[in-house]
């Protein structure tokens, strides 16, 4: 592992509110390497949203460090190569790092085609024919191509989450980071968006997922972190995660859940 | 004259009909400018309140450049000028009654401008007209301010968030994902705050503009008839509201089902 490139280094970073009265991040250090999918998992309210959602400062960290491609994310100004202070765009960031929301968070008033073409067209600057022909491809690869022209109203929970998915990925991003994708579908919805993310991970594609699903962490993910009241409890392999639990926290978690 | 109408009264005021019909011109028209007026205005107020300017945002990072913790110095930082004018216009016009605010406009601030002296159509005085519009549509932009601020922030936050993590900068985020959903909303509402300044703007005949009351204020002047008169200017306002209202909530009705599509 230690000869892949690291990707994101986050050093001790912390999240309060109220002025340190409630800590949802407390002192977070975890190193996210190239092609790593990483599953995070952790009993409700324990920061992982939290933590995923700072990692594109989505929330705004309280101390602590994000390094991503070599700039620290969490300043608002960085020295560029010639050491000249450079303001920090955040939205040149956000669009190497993908995002998968818990509820899909489509844009209702688009037709699917539209809401995969809009941020290539807006932010990458691509012609109308070079995005929708990018867009078909994608939807073609998740099944959906014949949906290009719905409304995100008249798809199923499944159907959305999968628009979610290449929509994020028509970006081209370096990460994709799924918050609980799969928490607000039924059940029988689960494995059509498991499985895509699957092939996702096979492809090679770095992911951060946080997730209520077991089965996903052990199968796919290839380091699992435990996290509980904003602390990262436990970290390794699926493996001696699931099997070899050392921290009580987690062998009462996995006894639950399990 | 024991009686609360007398049927040939309306034949006293009959000859005054032109009145009536010009009132009644002058009060749509008088609404028509008053929105358009009020909801320019609300669109400025409303950027204002929500726009982000921070003469004093460096205060909030320390040496580091990371975000200070508690202090004044954060809060001194958050500090919008263009937010508290906007915020401070919106309170102030909110919390003062219609009436003085158009006599403010009118002895105040026209008594110092020398408008054209001239008549539209022929009829309608715009040296009274206009100081009219401007009161009104002032009043009705910090109420509309309001409104378009609420279809704003009605948006699902999600939206925002999945918006920006595409790399859409917030302007983009506004003018592709939250305005278009906003307007939606707010239509409903900006229709029926032309319903409320069709009835709101009887108050302006107190500055001589010639609207619907103005005609019932001359036919009493002119008759001494005072209760039927009132009740055709009753006639005409609820004319020009109750269909008003009722093709906006017919549209409003169309529309939410487009959600449920």
């Amino acid at each position: 592992m230690a000869t892949r490139d690291s990707m994101i280094q986050v050093t001790d970073l912390k999240k309060h509110y109220n002025m340190g009265a409630i800590k949802a991040l407390d002192g977070i250090t975890v190193d996210i390497c190239q092609g790593d999918v990483i599953a995070v998992i952790g009993p409700s309210g324990s920061g992982k949203s939290t933590f995923l959602r700072s990692l594109n400062l989505l929330e705004e960290p309280t101390s602590g460090s994000i390094i991503f491609n070599g700039i620290d994310i969490t300043k608002k100004k960085y020295k560029d190569a010639q050491g000249k202070t450079q303001k920090l765009n955040i939205d040149h960031l956000r669009e190497k790092m993908g995002m998968v929301f818990q509820h899909f968070n489509l844009f209702p008033h688009m037709t699917i085609l539209d809401n995969m073409v809009l941020a290539p067209m807006k932010v990458k600057g691509l012609s109308r024919e070079e995005a929708e022909k990018k867009a078909l491809e994608l939807l073609d690869r998740v099944g959906l191509k014949d949906r290009a022209d719905a409304y995100p109203i008249q798809l199923s929970g499944g159907q959305k989450q999968r628009v979610a998915i290449v929509r994020a990925l028509a970006m081209e991003p370096e990460v994709m980071l799924f918050d609980e994708p799969t928490s607000a579908l039924d059940p029988e919805m689960v494995g059509e968006v498991l499985d895509v993310m699957k092939e996702l991970a096979h492809e090679g594609m770095t992911m951060v997922v946080v997730t209520h699903e077991m089965g996903f962490a052990r199968e796919v993910g290839n380091r699992v972190l435990f996290m509980a009241d904003g602390k990262l409890l436990e970290q390794g392999t699926p493996q001696e995660v699931f099997e070899h639990p050392q921290n009580p926290r987690l062998k009462d978690f996995l006894a639950k859940v399990l | 004259m024991d009686q609360f109408l007398q049927i040939e009264n309306f034949g006293r005021i009959a000859p005054y009909a032109e009145l009536f019909w010009q009132g009644t011109l002058v009060t749509v028209l008088l609404a028509v400018f008053t929105v358009m007026i009020g909801f320019c205005l609300a669109l400025i107020l409303a950027l204002m309140r929500m726009s982000n300017l921070r003469p004093f945002r460096s205060l909030e990072l320390d040496a580091s450049g990371h975000v200070r913790q508690g202090g004044v110095l954060p809060v001194l930082s958050r500090f919008n000028p263009l937010s508290f004018i906007a915020t401070a216009y919106v309170e102030i016009l909110r919390s003062t009654p219609v009436i003085v605010q158009v006599f403010i406009i009118y002895y105040g601030v026209f008594s110092l401008i020398e408008l054209p002296g001239f008549r539209m159509f022929g009829f309608i005085r715009f040296d009274r007209f206009f100081p009219g519009v401007v009161a009104l549509g002032m009043n009705s932009g910090a109420y509309l301010c309001e409104i378009i601020r609420a279809g704003i922030q009605s948006i699902d936050g999600g939206q925002t968030e999945a918006a920006r993590s595409l790399g859409l900068s917030q302007k983009q985020n506004l003018r592709y994902i939250i305005l278009p959903q906003a307007i939606k909303n707010i239509l409903p509402a900006i229709a029926n705050e032309f319903v409320v300044i069709i009835k709101e703007s009887a108050i302006t005949y107190t500055i001589g503009v010639q609207d619907i009351m103005s005609a019932v204020n001359a036919v009493r002047g002119a008759t001494f008839v005072i209760i039927e008169p009132l009740l055709v200017a009753t006639a005409i306002y609820f004319c020009l509201c109750f269909p008003t209202s009722k093709i906006i909530a017919y549209f409003e009705r169309r529309m939410s089902r487009g959600d449920k599509r």
